[in-house]
């Protein structure tokens, strides 16, 4: 398993490269670049000639990469041409921790609910309770999260005033009590993108769970359980649980990095400082070096949460032998 | 199965989540824990600071993420706006957009207009208390024009200083125009008289940086040492920046102590009505709202113009419009003054010439070819393109691929209806919409100049002169070349204006632009700001800005 991993971790940069080459390519192939966006409305075509000679954007894309690449295994994605002064780097780190926290509190919240919801459906199969679940949940996902933020940003921030209605405060506030206790409350700011990113995650997990439990309760090793004498209860927790388990682990990761991925959107309108709405700017400002590392960091996510998932199904069900060929 | 066995499994479930993902969440939450750290000393700062009031005084407004702090590289105005509070320059522009000292406290001009000397204030100071120097200002206007830092603008503005081109393009390592005559005198030559000269200069290219800072510290301009009535206070990517009064600056100390803007958030209107700001730019969908009478944001609203013009462009060299009588057929064609009143309610302002108010020369009377169907129709027949050959037309605009806009529209459908000429909309991000222009590759476009300094110089030279590189429309008149050049140089005020009017006039005429509408700022304004200062063009406000006590 060790050796499976390390195999699939060695694969990681050869990915990369397929991936930032492309990347790297399509966005100088297309119309327009970052000397042309931060010129502004004084646009000396030599000037700007001369600005894409220095900076070597007028060189063959391959070379461009190459040093690229070079300056990029050491580390060094450049300047971010929108954010002057900074490396690429120092603007999206912070972001990144943003779009981490928001995606993690999402997942929090999802699989509990998720679980909970998808076991009451399987525990109530056949009466009204299953299919309210499932249809109310489905309901929920059905919502474009555009509208869900729109609403929720009228109702909670305009109206009642209970809330901001953008930006970002962090995750957890501490309160003290008398001095001496701390008591963690969620930040204000989180909970419109909370709800946006977390109304269309419940189904998936509500249907994956009820699925899997109706499922495994049919198998046949669950019945020759039920056959030994087992306790309903042991069985219930060594065999049904353990093995409804495994399919949701596989969708933590894939979850999170979807959240991640769908961030742009939730992040643009609400104002939240994370890489989704920067890589909207990056890319509509044709900043090269951000979008490339974004790529680097959306692309890595994607990969290692793959292989994650891989790993957790192995570890939960010990009949897949992940990498060993038997 | 029993009810209390599943709920048995299903509180393992969540545990075993809560417990992972808890844990995970308290590394990150650790590694990421400055976040939290950095807001509490915020909160702190408001309060603890002794002699400057700046909890009372504080003004919280909404900002962009500014693209750059550096005076010698910034072309945008979201960055401009932070620029001109932080740094200065020897000149300034006042709240009545006259061209004051402001580093500078005199300017003596040689009677040929090719040799400035500027006495520098012996009160003007750097944020961390030193005295500026004349060396100070030569070494920043070198540093502006020099290859190495690639501005893109420094060219525009600096260019009629001798040298300064040969400089830029590394021809020679001296630059002769700007030289330090002794502790306190700068002397500046340039290259013809130009009386839009110290305009110029009231440009960020001309502002002055602290050498010391810049070559120490390669992170200078994240807290730069500068000259302006304000400094950088907090600038925390993404979320908020703040400006505080530099108590060196020789203004003393303004209403505004400690100017928020917060950069993230979404609707900065929203946010006005929750409180959270104190100003709010009303785009043209709320104008409506804001403006009637029983809305809640009625009596904060505020108009203002702006320094600014929209129009349409053709490429001249393109069919039709290579074609004088199609362009001003088009031009004749659309109703701008019912477009305003119907389609926007009245709340933005037709254009009555290519120069906005505020520029010199300006004058309230509509110099633009008139709405006229039956004289468009009459101008269209005149045309080659009359009978046949009319190629298909394509208006290029930017935008994300929804509908055109409301103006745009409006135009197409009288377009059609007075001429029957059906044109496509196409639709292109700012980047591609740059690249179609810049290539020469569009047919005609939607798109605005801002003015930078308030002379006409700026906007009939610079995009309308046949040889300027930066005229798209490729439209040149030889009449109109020698009149602009002319005004160039023309030291007698009377002169110049009349010269650039008729300039003005004849380029309606020949109708290279079609000038749509003079920008205007639509702007809520909180109770507890007495006097707000919305300027018409990027210029130093925060000082003009009184707040109630």
């Amino acid at each position: 398993m060790l050796q499976y991993a390390i195999r699939r971790i060695s694969v990681l940069p050869l990915l990369l490269l397929v991936i930032t080459f492309s990347t790297f390519y399509l966005t100088r192939w297309g119309p327009g670049d970052p000397i042309s966006v931060i010129a502004g409305q004084v646009r000396d075509p030599e000037v700007l000639a001369q600005i894409r000679e220095a900076e070597g954007l007028n060189d063959p894309i391959y070379i461009q990469y190459v040093r690229w690449l070079g300056d990029a295994s050491r580390g060094d994605f450049g300047e971010s041409y929108i954010r002057r002064g900074f490396t690429t780097w120092e603007v999206i780190s912070p972001r990144l921790w943003v779009t981490g926290q928001l995606g993690l509190a999402a997942l929090v919240v999802i699989f509990p609910i998720g679980i909970f919801a998808g076991g009451l459906g399987a525990r109530f199969r056949g009466s009204w309770a299953d299919p309210t679940i499932t249809l109310s949940l489905l309901f929920a996902a059905a919502i474009p999260g555009i509208l869900v933020v729109a609403v929720l940003q009228w109702l909670f921030a305009v109206q009642l005033s209970l809330l901001p209605v953008g930006g970002w405060g962090g995750w957890i506030d501490i309160y003290w009590i008398a001095g001496i206790v701390a008591v963690p409350i969620p930040d204000p700011h989180i909970y419109i993108p909370l709800t946006a990113y977390t109304l269309g995650g419940f189904v998936g997990v509500a249907r994956l769970v009820r699925a899997t439990v109706l499922e495994v309760n049919r198998t046949d090793y669950v019945r020759t359980a039920r056959a030994k004498g087992l306790s309903e209860s042991t069985v219930q927790r060594r065999h049904v649980l353990r093995n409804s388990l495994l399919p949701l682990v596989t969708v933590v990761a894939f979850s999170l990095a979807g959240i991640i991925e769908g961030s742009i959107i939730a992040e643009t309108l609400l104002g939240i400082p994370g890489i989704g709405s920067f890589l909207f700017q990056a890319i509509g400002s044709r900043d090269y070096n951000a979008i490339q590392a974004l790529t680097v960091i959306y692309s890595a996510t994607f990969i290692v949460m793959n292989l994650v998932a891989d790993l957790a199904y192995s570890l939960v069900d010990p009949r897949i032998q992940v990498g060993e060929t038997s | 199965m029993s009810s209390r066995q599943l709920s048995g499994i299903l509180l393992g479930v969540v545990g075993i989540l809560v417990l992972a993902i808890g844990g995970l969440s308290a590394i990150l939450l650790l590694q990421g824990g400055e976040a939290q750290i950095s807001t509490s000393t915020e909160t702190q700062g408001l309060s603890s600071s002794a002699e400057i009031d700046t909890a009372n005084r504080e003004l919280r407004l909404p900002g962009s993420e500014p693209v750059t702090l550096d005076p010698h590289l910034v072309t945008d105005a979201s960055s401009g706006e932070y620029i001109v509070e932080i740094y200065s320059g020897l000149v300034t522009m006042n709240a009545e957009l006259e061209i004051v000292p402001d580093l500078a406290e005199s300017i003596e001009i040689s009677s040929d207009g090719l040799v400035y000397v500027f006495s520098l204030r012996e009160d003007a100071k750097f944020h961390d208390g030193r005295v500026v120097t004349a060396e100070d200002v030569v070494w920043s206007i070198q540093r502006a024009a020099s290859p190495e830092l690639r501005s893109t603008v420094t060219l525009e503005y600096l260019k009629d200083i001798v040298g300064v081109k040969e400089y830029y393009y590394g021809l020679n390592t001296e630059l002769a125009g700007v030289v330090a005559l002794d502790e306190r005198t700068v002397q500046i030559t340039i290259d013809s008289p130009k009386p839009y000269f110290l305009a110029k200069l009231t440009y960020p290219s001309a502002f002055v940086v602290d050498r010391s800072q810049i070559e120490s510290n390669r992170n200078w301009v994240r807290a730069p040492n500068a000259t302006g009535p304000y400094k950088l206070a907090e600038w925390n990517l993404g979320e908020w920046s703040i400006l505080e009064t530099s108590e060196h600056h020789y203004l003393g100390l303004p209403s505004v102590h400690r100017a928020v803007y917060t950069l993230a958030g979404g609707s900065a209107l929203t946010r006005f009505e929750n409180d959270e700001l104190d100003v709010a730019y009303i785009s043209i969908n709320d104008i409506d709202r804001a403006r009637d009478p029983s809305s809640s944001l009625y009596k904060y609203y505020q108009f203002t113009p702006s320094m600014s013009v929209s129009y349409i462009a053709f490429n001249v060299t393109q069919a039709p419009f290579d074609d004088v009588h199609i362009r001003r057929a088009m031009a004749m064609a659309i109703d701008r003054g019912t477009i305003a009143e119907v389609t926007f309610n009245g709340m933005i302002l037709p254009a009555t010439g290519i120069l906005p108010p505020g520029v010199f020369g300006y004058t309230e009377t509509d110099k633009t070819l008139p709405y006229d169907p039956e004289a468009a129709r009459d101008e269209f027949a005149k045309s080659k393109y009359a009978n046949s050959n009319m190629p298909p037309i394509v208006y290029t605009e930017t935008g994300g691929g929804a509908s055109a806009g409301l103006d745009t529209q409006a135009f197409i459908e009288q377009w059609r209806q007075v001429l029957g000429l059906e044109i496509e909309v196409r639709q292109a991000d700012w980047a591609s919409f740059l690249d179609l222009i810049d290539s020469n590759s569009a047919q005609m476009w939607g798109i605005g100049w801002s003015m930078d300094y308030p002379d006409p110089e700026n906007i009939l030279d610079i995009k309308l002169h046949g040889e300027s590189r930066e005229n798209n429309t490729l439209f040149s008149s030889s009449t109109i070349n020698e009149l602009l050049e002319k005004a160039r140089t023309n030291l007698s005020v009377s002169e110049r204006i009349a010269q650039y009017q008729e300039a003005e006039s004849l380029l309606i005429q020949a109708a290279p632009w079609i000038p749509l509408w003079f920008g205007s700022n639509h702007v809520v304004v909180s109770e507890a700001i007495e006097e707000w200062f919305e300027p018409p063009m990027t210029l130093p406000r925060l000082q003009h800005i009184k707040l109630k006590d």
